[in-house]
């Protein structure tokens, strides 16, 4: 499919407005994107713990399922039978022997192999059930962390994720050994695109409670890395003083080991947020819905060596801190959809801070800059085949 | 063992006075409907994660004081950072129970719908069960804990006021 005729600024710090908003990008974006060679978190081993646990999810429309086989393996299937395409599990999660398809009763194991089928005798010349497992799309994982692509052409995994790898490392624990706590599930009216455009410029102007709770921030930096343009932050973990305004300060005490490094934020194109911030470790699981609607499973967990104590803990700050409803989160959600509804209106976003050369693409930022945007900008606008203006 | 009428309806009384507190925008006011207990708490959570064992909520506040702060975070922290919009609470009993010394577990069905300001277009904003312990005294009765468990796994936005 080609890309619909845009034009960009000569200036990489602008991005037209329009690309938020028309339906006609957003299905080349499927394509190329979506669909095309790029790796997707789509879930945490740790999510389907036991042999038969299961996890249905949506990635751009396309339905999965994620299952440990009774093996103890975890593998990605589509969420559709392999004799009429029937959606075979309906629930978010749960636990079960084997996959039955109720349209005709064709029964798989929960490694994805056909086991039983009705009137068999009666099938195709040459049926055979082997034949006929569950389709999986490409599958690898990091730490537990499962990515599929759709793509054969898609590189492997540690390629895509270059030197990205030890800050995502890092923020799942060290070691991945995670414990899930939990999910936070909401629809935001905006494009994928500025569901993920969020900045470190914002975060003290728009968030009162970091000057009410007189919350500094530590010292920190951003950097981008592979040509696609992940963003890594990492800093030091400011712990406030609460300022007397909370009546409980539980809720930004940090009871962890390492406060040097002890805030982690990475962006994976196209749409994977994931931070770990005081003891709060929050893997965002996002997918379009259509080019007006993101989705995004906040699923929060814990390490499996906590004791009960800092489990607890995690839990009460992981449910008020940083969701749809957090603390110091819930006005970026409201950004979501105000930067959207904005969108429509003609001209171009325009990034300022941090950037210096109007034409030069950085890879080192400050933590509070927002030019961090701008790599896996023009990585999008280069696979979209949006042709810059002359200088 | 049955209620009295008295308590059902001292007990449906403060079901509304919640109601009206929220759709009023009246947080000082939401406080004033629970107990003022160290264990008094308001948890919204998804049924989905409840059916799963999951404890993780969108608000967890277990103590007073956490109530205290969610009405800080409302009226002060939040202040002028989002789309306000109104919510219409329709609440319902459809049980109500003595538990041990002397309070009442009550469920209610409850639907909010919401109209965002700056559309102007109303929707439903969530609908589920309310998982109350009331604490009766005094002629009156107020709420010592309510689990808001939603039906609503997949909110259509994000939340400022409890539900």
């Amino acid at each position: 499919m080609e890309s619909p005729s845009i034009q960009w600024s000569e200036h990489i710090n602008e991005v037209p407005k329009e690309v938020f908003v028309r339906e006609d990008v957003y299905q080349v974006e499927l394509e190329r994107i979506f669909y095309g060679p790029q790796w997707h978190p789509i879930a945490h081993e740790s999510e389907v713990p036991n042999p038969g646990d299961y996890k249905t999810a949506n990635l751009a429309g396309v339905p999965l399922l994620i299952a440990r086989g009774q093996d103890g393996v975890v593998r990605v299937f589509y969420n559709s039978c392999s004799h009429r395409g029937n959606q075979v599990e309906t629930a978010p999660m749960g636990n079960k022997k084997e996959f039955e398809c109720p349209y005709h009763r064709w029964l798989f194991s929960t490694e994805g192999k056909l086991i039983g089928c009705s009137n068999e005798r009666e099938f195709s010349p040459g049926f055979d059930r082997k034949d006929y497992p569950l389709a999986q799309p490409r599958t690898e994982s990091f730490y537990g962390l499962i990515f599929i692509t759709m793509s054969p052409e898609t590189e492997a995994l540690d390629e895509f994720l270059g030197d990205l790898k030890n800050t995502l490392r890092e923020l799942m624990a060290g070691d991945g050994r995670l414990k899930l706590l939990g999910y936070q599930k909401v629809r935001y009216d905006t494009n994928w695109k500025g569901y993920v455009d969020n900045d470190g410029y914002h975060a003290p102007l728009l968030h009162q409670a970091f000057k009410m709770l007189n919350w500094q921030g530590g010292k920190g930096r951003q950097y981008v890395t592979t040509k696609r343009g992940h963003v890594g932050f990492e800093s030091e973990l400011s712990v406030a003083t609460g300022n007397g305004a909370l009546e409980d300060p539980s809720l930004i005490e940090f009871k962890g080991q390492d406060p040097s490094v002890g805030s982690r934020v990475i962006s994976i194109f196209p749409t994977f947020v994931a931070t770990k911030h005081l003891d709060v470790i929050n893997l965002r699981f996002a997918t379009p819905i259509n080019h007006n609607v993101t989705e995004v499973h906040y699923a929060y967990f814990a390490h499996v060596d906590d004791d009960a104590e800092m489990v607890r803990h995690r839990l009460r700050q992981s449910s008020n801190l940083l969701g749809p409803c957090g603390l110091i989160s819930m006005e970026d959600a409201s950004i979501f959809h105000r930067v959207h509804i904005g969108n429509h209106a003609p001209g171009a976003a325009i990034f300022q801070k941090g950037v210096k050369s109007l034409s030069a693409v950085g890879s080192e930022f400050l933590q509070n800059d927002e030019a961090a945007n701008i790599p896996r900008w023009e990585y999008y606008r280069d696979i979209m085949d949006f042709e810059r203006s002359a200088a | 063992m049955t209620l009295d009428s008295q308590t059902l309806t001292q007990i449906d009384q403060i079901l509304l006075d919640q109601s009206a507190a929220l759709d009023g925008k009246d947080m000082k006011r939401w406080l004033e409907t629970f107990v003022e207990d160290e264990n008094a708490g308001y948890f919204c959570l998804s049924q989905e994660n409840a059916e799963q064992g999951l404890a993780l909520g969108f608000m967890y506040d277990d103590c007073h004081a956490r109530l205290r702060d969610r009405v800080t975070f409302v009226t002060q922290i939040w202040a002028g950072t989002f789309q306000d919009y109104r919510t219409r609470h329709f609440v319902q009993r459809v049980e109500a129970e003595k538990i041990g010394n002397g309070d009442v577990a009550v469920k209610s069905n409850f639907s909010v719908f919401m109209t965002p300001e700056d559309t102007g277009v109303s929707e439903i904003l969530a609908t589920g069960v309310y998982e109350d312990v009331i604490r009766l005294g005094n002629g009156s009765a107020r709420i010592l804990t309510r689990r808001a468990l939603l039906d609503t796994s997949v909110l259509p936005r994000y939340l400022v006021y409890p539900i």
